[in-house]
């Protein structure tokens, strides 16, 4: 390897060599501030060191890592995340039991792995990539020590990731079988000349597709998701639905358009019925629930419903490089505003209890009305109502999906936005309600976490009005997308 | 030849897994589960991967399952335990795992004493696998030791919760 090459993963480096350095730290002084700081000052390192790294990309290293601006693009998508999610957990963990420090280490290895998938065509360091992110969220997820619940939905995840990853391995296994190589790439696979090679191929796409679909929390792969979204810590489940969702995407969109993987009319259709179902069923589900948090893993599930249309247009070539552009500009809607939505959830928490149940909510207008402002930003967006970012995401996606003509999958989109509609104005609706009782005795709002909350409620709106600079942004990552 | 020592060894790694999960007793499980990972062994020196087939011997079938044995049997302190465990190593228990051994060393002794090249495609040697690894392979092992390193934080973190627990609960 030379300095390019260094220069290159420069991101990486400096994330990998913080990791170390705040284990260093820790063994020897245990502060939460002191470890929470150098945890969103180490993210930060690593993101503003995406800048130089720019200068030496596209650059493969190695088999393993390709380095372009299409991986950048999610790396700083994920770290800024990785950021906001360090600042909730401060306020997550205050006054709360047991030692928070091990938490930060955790997350910053999450983020790690997460950074590691966005930025690979080979199956072992994606494989890698996945695991260190899971092993990480297992932990993260059973981390609070008060109550049965975080680990509960803890184990929960452990099992069923366990399986979805056994799954996506074996599929790997059938395609190196077929094949011979671990790229992404096609046309490094030289199918071997066995007549029935293509069953291979088909089966562990299948195979690799619904491992993934887990970790996306399609449906009919969702089960986990409510329980998991509920029990972990609220910050947690935010980074779960962001990062760990998006690093997939990421992924899912360099498998599509390196390998030959929608040649297939069986699988498309598979992952088409998939689509369709996380879109109404996701939806469906989300009207009968009375826990916020439960609410928001429902609309997740829908939204990467939304999403599969980005990723299935890729299948109309003629659409490639406008489909790339709608899944990236919806990911990034999407991960302004769950973050936002998982970080109210957050500070309204106590230190005993996540605010879960929607009677949080109640006549929250009246006691904190910016924090109600926020989210009801948040919430018109998810629905996806003009003048938020929300809405000119799933613009994209309805020209993606028109240009690919894919009309049924269109439908499902309406029929869903409809559905979706109902729930989110639910939950305005309960804050605008005048509080009964006497007031709930609440925690101060804490200063970090609100400032992030309306940073991100502004990003939602501003980007909203004046799209410009995503799009543009967006733009670049796609044009230098390498490999 | 190869073909049929192949299905052979598939055969006793199918019958033991199965064996494994239908156990109800955990500590025969694991037995059956050792024996599985043997019979993998044998499958990776029939498709030419020697090293790879040590490698699953002393670090599967040896240190892992035995740690797991050992921390199965440590669980169930208390009474009873000493009864218990005459049960688990009752001599009719070890017919089943014996026998299957049993298959799996007659293959490998008829594949080095009788014919040592009973096996398909290139040997994979040690120096093989080294110079991949710490090759092209290099950034892989600086990501697997991110992935322990999450590992050993994570159960550290559990364990003493567990810990704390059980502390509280004598106290």
């Amino acid at each position: 390897m030379n300095s390019a090459d260094f220069l290159a993963m420069l991101p990486h480096l400096v994330l990998g060599v913080a990791i170390v350095l705040l284990m260093l730290v820790i063994a020897f002084i245990r502060n939460h501030a002191l470890t929470a700081t150098l945890t969103a000052l180490s993210m930060l390192a690593s993101l503003l060191a995406i800048g130089p790294s720019l200068e030496a990309l596209p650059r493969q290293v190695t088999p393993l890592y390709i380095f372009d601006a299409f991986g950048a693009y999610f790396t700083g998508l994920i770290l800024i995340a990785g950021i906001c999610t360090v600042v909730f957990s401060y306020r997550y963990l205050q006054g709360r039991r047991g030692d928070p420090d091990e938490y930060y280490l955790l997350l910053a290895i999450a983020t790690f792995g997460a950074i590691t998938m966005v930025e690979t065509t080979h199956f072992a360091a994606f494989l890698l990539g996945l695991e260190i992110l899971s092993i990480s969220l297992y932990v993260l997820i059973a981390y609070p020590e008060e109550g049965h619940v975080p680990l509960e939905a803890g184990v929960k995840y452990l099992v069923l990731s366990g399986v979805a990853s056994t799954t996506i391995l074996f599929g790997l296994a059938l395609l190196y079988n077929a094949t011979g190589s671990m790229a992404f790439q096609a046309a490094e696979r030289a199918l071997t000349d066995q007549p029935n090679y293509e069953v291979y191929v088909v089966a562990g796409n299948m195979l690799v597709f619904g491992g993934l679909a887990f970790k996306l929390s399609l449906v009919p792969f969702h089960m986990w998701t409510p329980d998991v979204y509920q029990g972990a810590p609220a910050p947690i489940s935010g980074f779960i639905a962001t990062v760990s969702k998006g690093a997939v995407v990421a992924l899912v969109y360099r498998y599509l358009i390196g390998g030959d993987g929608l040649d297939n009319d069986a699988l498309v259709t598979a992952l088409s019925a998939i689509a369709i179902a996380s879109m109404v069923i996701g939806n469906l589900l989300a009207l009968m629930q009375r826990d916020f948090k439960r609410i928001l893993a429902y609309s997740s599930i829908a939204h990467l419903g939304y999403l599969m249309i980005a990723l299935l247009a890729i299948n109309a070539l003629a659409t490639l490089d406008f489909a790339v552009e709608a899944g990236l500009i919806y990911l990034a809607a999407y991960f302004a505003m769950t973050l936002a939505a998982f970080g109210i959830v957050t500070l309204l928490s106590s230190s005993e209890q996540d605010a879960g149940d929607l009677e949080y909510y109640e006549g929250l207008f009246w006691r904190q009305p910016w924090v109600a402002g926020v989210l009801t930003i948040t919430l018109l967006s998810l629905a996806g109502i003009p003048m938020t970012v929300g809405f000119i995401a799933k613009f994209y996606l309805f020209g993606a999906g028109i240009e690919g003509s894919m009309y049924t999958l269109l439908w499902a989109l309406i029929v869903g936005s409809a559905i979706g509609i109902f729930y989110y104005l639910r939950v305005i609706f309960i804050m605008t309600h005048r509080p009964e009782s006497t007031l709930r005795n609440e925690r101060p709002v804490a200063r970090g976490a609100f400032a992030v909350i309306c940073l991100l409620g502004l990003t939602v709106l501003a980007f909203g009005v004046y799209p410009t600079p995503l799009i543009v942004l967006v733009g670049m990552a796609i044009s230098g997308m390498g490999g | 030849m190869e073909v049929t020592l192949f299905y052979i060894a598939a055969a006793v790694a199918l019958a033991t897994t199965a064996l494994v999960i239908t156990r109800t007793n955990a500590a025969h499980a694991l037995i059956y589960l050792i024996v599985s990972l043997l019979s993998i062994a044998v499958i990776f020196y029939l498709l030419g991967a020697p090293f790879a087939a040590a490698l699953e011997v002393v670090i599967y079938a040896g240190a892992i399952m035995v740690l797991f044995l050992f921390v199965v049997m440590m669980l169930n302190l208390g009474r009873g335990s000493v009864e218990q465990e005459r049960g688990w190593l009752h001599p009719r228990m070890w017919i089943g795992p014996g026998l299957l051994t049993l298959v799996l060393f007659l293959e490998m002794v008829f594949m080095i004493a009788g014919n040592p090249l009973a096996t398909s495609g290139v040997p994979v040697t040690p120096k093989i696998v080294g110079q991949t690894l710490f090759g092209p392979y290099l950034l892989a092992v600086e990501l697997a030791s991110m992935l322990l390193l999450a590992a050993l934080i994570g159960s550290f973190h559990l364990g003493r919760r567990y810990m704390h627990a059980r502390r509280e609960m004598t106290e």
